[in-house]
């Protein structure tokens, strides 16, 4: 999205220039320049390791420069500490202080008078909707609730800059957009906003965004910007045999610059897009595949970042997984069969008659905002713990899901992470390896794999501790799966794992389906969710939608609309006053709106609003659904019918 | 199996703390214990008042000093002048021998020495006194033998808050003047390291996985939780065995034990201590989260442990009602056979029930906290 036309004569706030740190011979941050200006919320992408969150600390003033300078509104990053807000990953909150004293040590800290204290932290807890729990213990709140006090803190000092790092790593879709909803608010009421993430659903939510890699910023632009500089379009290709498309279309052909696959279609990249849908429907005709349907879009931030990172030389492997047992001969039949599973945890219901079936060679996305009850139900499923009541059958077993046999044929990466710290990455294969009794020769060779897909050949000694998250997650799915399981249950596979090495993940996901694993696996991402072949949406222990991500985007009865106005953030809150809260969310200067009856009359309706306020409509138009948009209309229809019930 | 135990070890290995923590304790504990719990008071300074300048009288204060427990501080003039020295806590002790001691010795009277002492520190006006009384039996003891001399002892204590009285004292026959061992001390003390330092390793070995979060991962595995359990036991169990070896040099080279008995029977006797200490550790990290809260858990349980295991002191010293608590206390029972074995020499014959209580005792642990342990795996 382009910033608004005010925000590029709006003073500059952020000044980084020539900005390099060393640690010792590694150089972290190789000479970066950026401008970020008053009001705009501009987003660091970059994998792990790209030097992001040294740039955060030189600019929070936490560290210090090797050379160049970074300033805030011309003041060194260090003497303007006391206008900058600085969130790292881990919120800085006292777990045994409740919101309101959280927000208050904060304010005395600064020297804030408490009469200001209190004005201000009631203002943001309001804003952020958590003035509910003033005085419910910080450590009592969930994962969402969390970042938004850690933010209400940051901002009782009011200060001129924000600087988030991964904000919103591990947070639930619901309250990641609410999270950004908030920021897009503060960002018109002035407020600078530098923020890093490894989404791109997100970036596509900030003013402009820098691409950085290995110390160096490759590109920096509008989403708009960046999309366009690709030059290229995507193709949605719909058939019913994915793999072998997607084989087809891979290796070197002219006129396709890329080929992702998702749940139920392939992502084409193609220059020029008559030429390029022809080439396509060439291919597959020479190899003998149907093709549904293919549908002409735009690139979307992700396929730049990869074409980015791939033209500056980032390779990720995906080496073929080198299986001896496939599971093809079971393609096709039950391997977790859950019937109406019940679990309480005392008087609580955690999960409420939940029924999944999941059959060999696929992959069943499990998708829910934080305490929806994924986790239990995952645990039921691969047998952890016992639900209260219903049926579970687990790779052709019925009886006890707990037997050995059972468990030789599981495969299991819990979402906390699951190789031990203080192991090498060798022994850590190798006790993986020999657990499942795997054979010396067997181990040596999946070792070898493991090693060569998270990139690490060579690095077999290094200790676990000192890899970063990305590669560390990369070798806990390798672990995971040398044994050759034939049901697979992953647990947020990829939090915190950057776009390219998600696509490295994802291509071995549907490898390890295409040999007859059944997979199960959460996330809380839904551009990932688009990968699964079919997907559960939870909400309060129950499952409320179903289907493949093209059918549960079909089974929406209502409509997307987007508009955009001259005073977005006005007009959304206006429109918000009108309909419930969710359905109105800020997108820049667009404003997405769902609506359950016609999409006509809702965008006159939506028109005669803003303009009774004096605000202009530019444009207004029915967009397809996202499935972020799915789950949170889901969500939210169910959280209503709930309270209706009740 | 294998791989559970190779991985234990590959951890075990690169766990700094757990490796300095079985060499430091028991290197520090034996050798602080030993030394610094010593009840032996040396080197106590010692006035003289010398009214008899006889003989007898220069025998009896060479007596005094040559023993090891008091020095020559000087002679003074008057047990006055002495008085006020021991006020100001320039002298500990004092002894005055009056006129006619001799004299009284040699008619076969009894003769009185007066000694004053500082008890400020009650302890060690204690100690001063049963040397006293130690050197002079002893003297008695060879005066008589030779030529019928017979001196009674009496004294002068300076009570708290220096208010000097007289107390009569009886005369006690003290075997072994001017020496407390520190054998009592250091065998108590080897007990109390294989228990409490094998139950903080162990609970910190045990919590370890939990607060890594890695153990659903081991749950989802083939492997048993029986098998799990082994495998965190054995490496830890044959480490503090090494801690074992350890300590027994340090008590032979440093202490000078006398090994009397037979070693087999203290190391049996050790290997069930190790497995008591590992078994309280994995019972106390089952209610913990984290190694911190493990390690708060402790503090609770080693106090109660210690202090009733008669290692340090005398279980006699206890109230009557607190002694029976003893008993299902493991170092109490190690305490005993180490005792026994090294400075008695006893054998098995003798040594069998406390034996049989200690393998009773750690079995009873062993599967109480296995049982938690696969509970909550379970």
């Amino acid at each position: 999205m382009t910033p608004p036309a005010s925000q590029t004569d709006n003073p500059v706030s952020i000044h980084v220039s020539e900005l390099r740190k060393s640690y010792g011979a590694v150089e972290a941050v190789r000479g970066i320049n950026f401008e970020v200006r008053q009001g705009e919320i501009f987003g660091l992408i970059g994998p792990d390791g790209a030097g992001k969150t040294t740039t955060f600390q030189i600019l929070a003033g936490v560290m210090e420069a090797t050379s160049g300078t970074a300033t805030i509104y011309n003041r060194a990053a260090r003497a303007a500490r006391q206008q900058t807000g600085y969130l790292t990953q881990t919120f800085s909150l006292y777990p045994d202080l409740t919101v309101a004293e959280n927000i208050r040590y904060v304010g005395d800290l600064r020297l804030i008078p408490h009469a200001e204290i209190d004005e201000r932290g009631s203002r943001y807890l309001k804003m952020f909707d958590i003035d509910r729990f003033t005085d419910r213990l910080a450590g009592r709140l969930s994962g969402g609730m969390k970042q938004k006090l850690a933010l209400a803190c940051a901002l009782v000092a009011q200060p001129q800059v924000l600087l988030l790092d991964e904000p919103t790593t591990g947070v639930d879709p619901v309250s990641r957009r609410e999270f950004w909803d908030t920021l897009a608010h503060l960002a018109l009421d002035g407020l600078t906003i530098l923020v890093a993430t490894p989404y791109l659903d997100e970036a596509e939510r900030c003013h402009r965004v820098a691409l950085m890699y290995e110390g160096t910023i490759h590109q920096t632009g509008t989403p708009s910007e960046l999309r366009r500089s690709l030059g290229a379009k995507r193709l949605e290709v719909h058939t019913s045999a994915l793999g072998e498309a997607e084989d087809a279309l891979s290796g070197h052909h002219e006129g396709i610059l890329d080929v992702q696959r998702f749940g139920d279609r392939l992502d084409v990249m193609v220059p020029e897009p008559v030429a390029g849908q022809q080439q396509v429907e060439l291919l597959l005709g020479a190899a003998g595949i149907p093709i549904d349907n293919i549908r002409v879009d735009e690139p979307a931030l992700e396929n730049t970042f990869v074409a980015k990172l791939r033209a500056i030389g980032r390779v990720v492997k995906s080496p073929k997984y080198p299986g001896q047992h496939p599971h093809r001969d079971l393609m096709g039949q039950v391997a977790i069969g859950a019937s109406s599973l019940t679990r309480h945890f005392g008087a609580f219901t955690a999960v409420r008659d939940v029924s999944v079936d999941v059959k060999y060679g696929e992959i069943y996305g499990l998708l829910g905002a934080n305490g929806a009850g994924k986790t239990t139900t995952i645990k039921m499923l691969c047998g952890l713990i016992e639900p209260s009541t219903g049926r579970m059958e687990l790779a052709g077993e019925r009886g006890s899901l707990r037997s050995r046999t059972v468990r030789q044929k599981l495969g299991y990466m819990s979402q906390k992470f699951s190789l031990y710290d203080d192991l090498t990455v060798g022994e850590n294969l190798n006790f993986f390896g020999g657990v499942y009794g795997l054979s010396r020769e067997e181990i040596e060779t999946k070792k070898h794999w493991v090693l060569e897909f998270a990139g690490l050949e060579g690095k077999e000694a290094a200790l676990t501790a000192s890899l970063p998250g990305g590669w560390k997650q990369r070798v806990a799915f390798g672990a995971a799966i040398m044994h050759e399981p034939s049901v697979l249950f992953l647990d947020e596979p990829t939090s915190g794992v950057d776009p390219l090495a998600r696509r490295a993940f994802w291509r071995m996901i549907n490898q390890l389906a295409d040999m007859g694993t059944a997979i199960l696996v959460t996330t809380h991402y839904l551009e990932e969710a688009e990968q699964c072949n079919r997907l559960g949406f939870m909400v309060a222990g129950s499952i409320v939608a179903e289907g493949t991500p093209g059918g549960v985007k079909r089974a929406q009865t209502g409509h997307l609309i987007e508009t955009v106005a001259s005073e977005p953030q006005r007009a959304a809150d206006l429109l918000r006053t009108e309909g419930e809260r969710w359905r109105i969310s800020l997108f820049g200067d667009r404003i997405h709106n769902v609506t359950d009856g016609d999409a006509e009359t809702s965008m006159r309706e939506t028109r005669a609003t803003l303009a009774a306020a004096g605000i202009a409509v530019l444009e207004a138009r029915e967009i397809p659904w996202s499935l972020e948009d799915v789950f949170i209309s889901v969500v939210e229809k169910a959280k209503r019918e709930e309270r209706l019930a009740a | 199996m294998a791989a559970l135990i190779a991985k234990e070890f590959a951890q075990i290995g690169r766990d700094k703390r757990l490796r300095i923590s079985l060499i430091v304790p028991p290197v520090l504990q034996l050798l602080l214990f030993g030394f610094a719990l010593n009840a032996t008071v040396d080197n106590l300074r010692l006035g003289i008042v010398d009214f008899d300048r006889s003989p007898e009288s220069r025998d009896l204060i060479a007596a005094m000093t040559q023993s090891g427990a008091f020095k020559s501080a000087g002679a003074y003039a008057s047990a006055e002048k002495l008085g006020e020295d021991i006020s100001r806590g320039k002298v500990d002790a004092g002894i005055v021998l009056p006129v006619g001691l001799s004299r009284d010795l040699h008619r076969g009277q009894q003769a009185d020495v007066q000694v004053l002492l500082n008890a400020m520190n009650a302890n060690t006006a204690a100690i001063a006194q049963g040397y006293t009384e130690g050197v002079l039996g002893t003297w008695n003891q060879v005066k008589l033998k030779s030529g019928e001399l017979h001196a009674r002892f009496s004294q002068i204590g300076s009570a708290p808050r220096n208010l000097r009285g007289i107390a009569a004292l009886h005369p006690a026959f003290l075997f072994n003047p001017g020496l407390v061992s520190s054998w009592f001390v250091v065998t108590g003390t080897f007990g109390l390291l294989l228990t409490l330092n094998g139950s903080l390793v162990a609970s910190a070995a045990m919590v370890k996985e939990r607060e890594a979060g890695t153990v659903e991962q081991l749950l989802m595995t083939p492997a048993g939780t029986g098998e799990i359990i082994v495998a965190k036991i054995a490496p830890l169990f044959l480490l503090l065995c090494g801690m074992v070896l350890f300590a027994t040099a340090l008590i032979k080279v440093v202490f000078q034990i006398p090994f009397r008995g037979n070693l087999l029977i203290v190391f049996l006797g050790a290997a069930l201590c190790v497995l008591c200490g590992i078994a309280i550790g994995t019972f106390l990290a089952t209610f913990t989260r984290t190694a911190r809260q493990a390690q708060l858990m402790s503090f609770f349980v080693n106090p109660p442990l210690s202090s009733l295991s008669g290692a340090l002191t005398p279980v006699e010293a206890m109230p009557h009602w607190m002694q029976p608590l003893t008993l299902v206390n493991p170092i109490r029972h190690f305490g005993v056979i180490t005792r026994a074995a090294l400075l008695k020499g006893s054998g098995l014959d003798i040594l069998w029930p406390n034996i049989l209580a200690l393998a009773g005792i750690t079995l009873v642990l062993l599967v109480l906290s296995v049982w938690r342990f696969r509970k909550q795996l379970g």
